[in-house]
């Protein structure tokens, strides 16, 4: 059984808008895919609805044998600390610290009380820094994450997502909103520490190359449809550029 | 690409944080122990009753289930007191207009780009501003009714100065923050203080202004409701005279006969807010 | 289009007269306009004249030179000054605790009454709005009445009136920054499986403190005046003195009182423009 299975996700919004026409997809290893597609493919959209901060309207999500997408409130919550979500905006909590931000990736096993205090253990103290120093921002930790750089913020939010020691990365964008150079920064330490918590990361792009350049696995995207799923070697780049430029003219 | 070799170690890095955290901790560990201390002195100081503050929701729920309860709408449409909203709404309203057009020159004068004499305009305008605004507006109508006697009239101008106090202010604030280009231009032209501002300055401030008028009107009114309490005129006479003859139901009545009017003139004022836009 | 736009878009009121021939300002504007202004001035001076002449008992009150007289009367008398400042001391405290309960209790309204956080849909989010509306259309004294007689007198059922008095603020101006937050940390503290008091906690509330705190520096300012009256109705603080001064005619030292309302006020608000520097 795959760790990850999608069968037949379909998402249409309220105001009429279908970001999903019936998606199937598999993920087993711990194997870096990219979704890849232009903007308005629905790229968003398919990682939000895997922990439903979109809710899906048909479908089935399947993480490690739990039916995601029937879950109640209470079960989706503890659903999603197995699933690591970082953001194309970073999304961290500006007025608190590096190091609070990491910490607040165990917020969903930590203790209403500890959360009130911001007392967290001390392994997990332990366990943020640990993930501070390896993703390079140790010298950072104790100032307010509104007063660190792009590249900077990015890294706090892997350290995050990776904090939750997730089954999986849901990766939206990281790296669209970064400098090509800081951003080829990010994608490597990224995949490197995948590889070395062997989570199975799953990353939309809109741009080719990077897909081509970190992933093992493309999976193509176009107007809430896969129109192709295989491993990077075979893909053909002609294949993909007639792809975008169809879509272009279109 | 270089990560995580910034000339610190893990060590250090727990070492320091540690050392931060607890001092911040202890910081704010000191600051409520402090605080706690003050409070209780404070209870102490003051012979505040604590122990009554159980089955005060009880007492309150007595007073206002059983003792208030049915509120006396009759009395409320009774000829006096129907007489005296009319009055609370006379006296806001004159109230509010007097007031706007003395906060002009005020809000004019307390300005310090525009004011026409930094040295006698401006502190006058701002003590007129931090006098009308120091001083709470129920202890302006006790005043004025000694000076005055009973009535609306002294009502009337305490509401002018709540105006002065709250719109003046906001008023000059505005002022305050105009682009100083169209002054600067009507100056060099050779006019006078008050084409300045009527040219320059005005037309920048109106739209603002009249958002801040629609604004003040509310507060200015919720004090009219009061102010009869200390024979300013308005509905507050009656609460007072209700309350002292523990006729609760009526002052139920008169309360919320009040309530009703504040949300309706709040209800006005935000449709005007929206219209002006 | 409102009046006041039609009349800024067609320039400034100089000219004016109905007989210009001016392209941009026809003359039913102009008419209309100047009927608008004199009927409103007519209203004014209608009711003004109620007020002036029917309503006020001239003979008591005398002319403008006795009016003069009285209010001299009022000129502080210092030698009472000392006497005065434990009640102000007491006022400011008043105003001080009154504000920080008030705070306590605006948090949890703020929540409810916020559209994108409110807890159980509708129903809260209307019952924090109505207990802002509430709080908002009653003045401080009728709540304070309520707590004497529910409390007895005392500078408690004063604090008591204060803050549950700034709740409506405090607790609206709250809840609209909340409405305005960035929702980008909440998603992700969500993402991680996080409680909703933990996503409060850490997403939101961190976003909102500035505003918070500012107005709660704000509402301490105004509560330091409301505080100064709450003693007549019992509540504690300066006001019985003030109301005693003034019922026994000594109306010099209801003038020192009111110089003191008026130090205490400047120095509350000096205070708060120090801790809004010190901690924004």
């Amino acid at each position: 059984m795959a760790l990850l299975e999608i069968v037949g996700l379909k998402k249409t919004y309220p105001t009429g808008e279908t970001a999903l026409r019936g998606i199937d997809l598999a993920v087993d290893g711990a194997e870096v895919i990219a979704v890849l597609g232009l903007s308005g493919s629905g790229k968003s959209t398919l990682l939000r609805c895997i922990n439903r901060l979109v809710e899906p309207s048909e479908g089935l999500v399947v993480l490690d044998g739990v039916r995601v997408s029937e879950l109640d409130r209470h079960g989706l919550q503890r659903a999603r600390r197995h699933m690591g979500m970082i953001f194309q905006e970073y999304n961290l909590v500006d007025r608190l610290t590096v190091l609070e931000n990491v910490l607040s990736g165990c917020l969903g096993v930590a203790s209403t009380w500890r959360a009130v205090t911001r007392a967290f253990r001390k392994d997990d103290i332990e366990r943020a820094m640990e993930l501070c120093s390896r993703v390079g921002i140790l010298d950072q930790i104790r100032k307010r994450a509104d007063q660190l750089s792009g590249g900077q913020r990015q890294r706090v939010g892997i350290a995050r997502a990776l904090m939750q020691q997730p089954k999986i990365l849901l990766v939206d964008e990281p790296t669209s909103s970064l400098d090509p150079k800081i951003g080829a920064g990010v994608m490597e330490l990224m995949c490197a520490v995948a590889d070395e918590h062997h989570v199975p990361m799953l990353v939309s792009v809109h741009d080719l190359d990077v897909a081509t350049g970190y992933s093992k696995r493309i999976v193509g995207l176009r107007e809430g449809r896969i129109v192709f799923d295989a491993e990077t070697r075979e893909v053909d780049r002609s294949v993909l550029h007639s792809i975008y430029t169809d879509q272009d003219a279109a | 690409m270089v990560l995580g070799e910034y000339g610190i170690t893990l060590d250090d890095a727990r070492r320091d944080y540690r050392r931060f955290v607890n001092l911040r901790r202890l910081i704010k560990f000191i600051a409520l122990l402090l605080f706690c201390i003050f409070a209780v002195w404070t209870v102490w100081y003051m012979n505040i009753p604590l122990e009554r503050l159980s089955g005060m929701f009880g007492r309150i729920g007595t007073m206002v289930f059983n003792r208030m309860m049915p509120p006396d709408f009759d009395y409320a449409l009774t000829e006096n007191v129907f007489h005296s909203i009319l009055e609370t709404i006379e006296m806001s309203f004159l109230g509010t207009v007097y007031g706007v057009l003395l906060a002009v020159p005020v809000a004019w004068f307390g300005a310090w780009n525009v004011t026409p004499s930094r040295s006698i305009c401006y502190p006058l305008g701002r003590a007129i501003l931090v006098l009308s605004r120091a001083i709470p507006p129920i202890i302006w109508a006790m005043i004025l009714v000694v000076i005055l006697g009973f009535g609306p009239m002294a009502g009337t101008i305490t509401l002018v100065l709540l105006t002065l106090s709250f719109a003046g202010k906001l008023m000059s604030e505005q002022v305050e923050a105009i682009d100083m280009g169209p002054v600067e231009a009507i100056r060099a032209t050779g006019a006078g203080e008050i084409k300045i501002f009527v040219y320059a300055v005005l037309p920048q401030v109106k739209a603002a202004w009249i958002g801040i008028i629609i604004y003040n009107w509310d507060s200015t009114f919720r004090a009219s409701t009061i102010l009869g309490f200390v024979g300013a005129g308005g509905l507050g006479l009656y609460i007072r005279s209700t309350t002292q003859l523990l006729d609760y139901e009526r002052t139920m009545g008169i309360i919320l006969v009040v309530i009703v009017l504040v949300i309706a003139s709040e209800i006005l004022s935000h449709f005007a807010r929206r219209r002006i836009r | 289009m409102s009046e006041i736009e039609a009349a800024d878009a067609s320039g400034i009121d100089g000219a004016g007269l109905i007989g210009d021939a001016n392209p941009l300002r026809p003359r039913n504007t102009i008419l209309k306009r100047y009927c608008l202004i004199a009927g409103f001035a007519t209203v004014v001076l209608v009711l003004t004249a109620h007020v002036f002449a029917f309503q006020t008992d001239w003979a008591r009150t005398g002319g403008l030179g006795q009016m003069l007289k009285t209010a001299a009367w009022f000129l502080p008398n210092l030698g009472y000054f000392p006497s005065i400042l434990l009640a102000l001391f007491e006022t400011f405290l008043i105003a001080l605790f009154g504000t920080l309960i008030g705070m306590v209790i605006a948090i949890p309204v703020a929540v409810l009454a916020a559209r994108n956080v409110t807890p159980a849909g509708l129903a809260s989010y209307w019952a924090g709005r109505v207990t802002i509306v509430l709080s908002r259309s009653v003045h401080e004294l009728i709540f304070a009445l309520i707590f004497v007689s529910a409390l007895g007198l005392g500078p408690l059922p004063g604090m008591l009136a204060l803050a549950v008095r700034s709740v409506g603020f405090l607790a609206k101006t709250t809840a609209e920054a909340i409405e305005n937050i960035d929702i980008g940390p909440v998603e992700a503290i969500e993402a991680t499986g996080a409680r909703r008091m933990a996503v409060l906690l850490f997403a939101v509330l961190p976003q909102v403190f500035p505003i918070f705190v500012g107005n709660v520096i704000f509402q301490f300012d105004i509560n330091i005046r409301r505080a100064a009256i709450l003693g007549m109705v019992g509540g504690g603080g300066i006001g019985l003195i003030f109301a005693e001064q003034i019922m026994s005619l000594a109306y010099d030292r209801a003038g020192t009182v009111v110089l003191g309302v008026v130090a205490m006020v400047l120095l509350g608000e000096y205070i708060s423009i120090r801790i809004r520097s010190w901690l924004l």
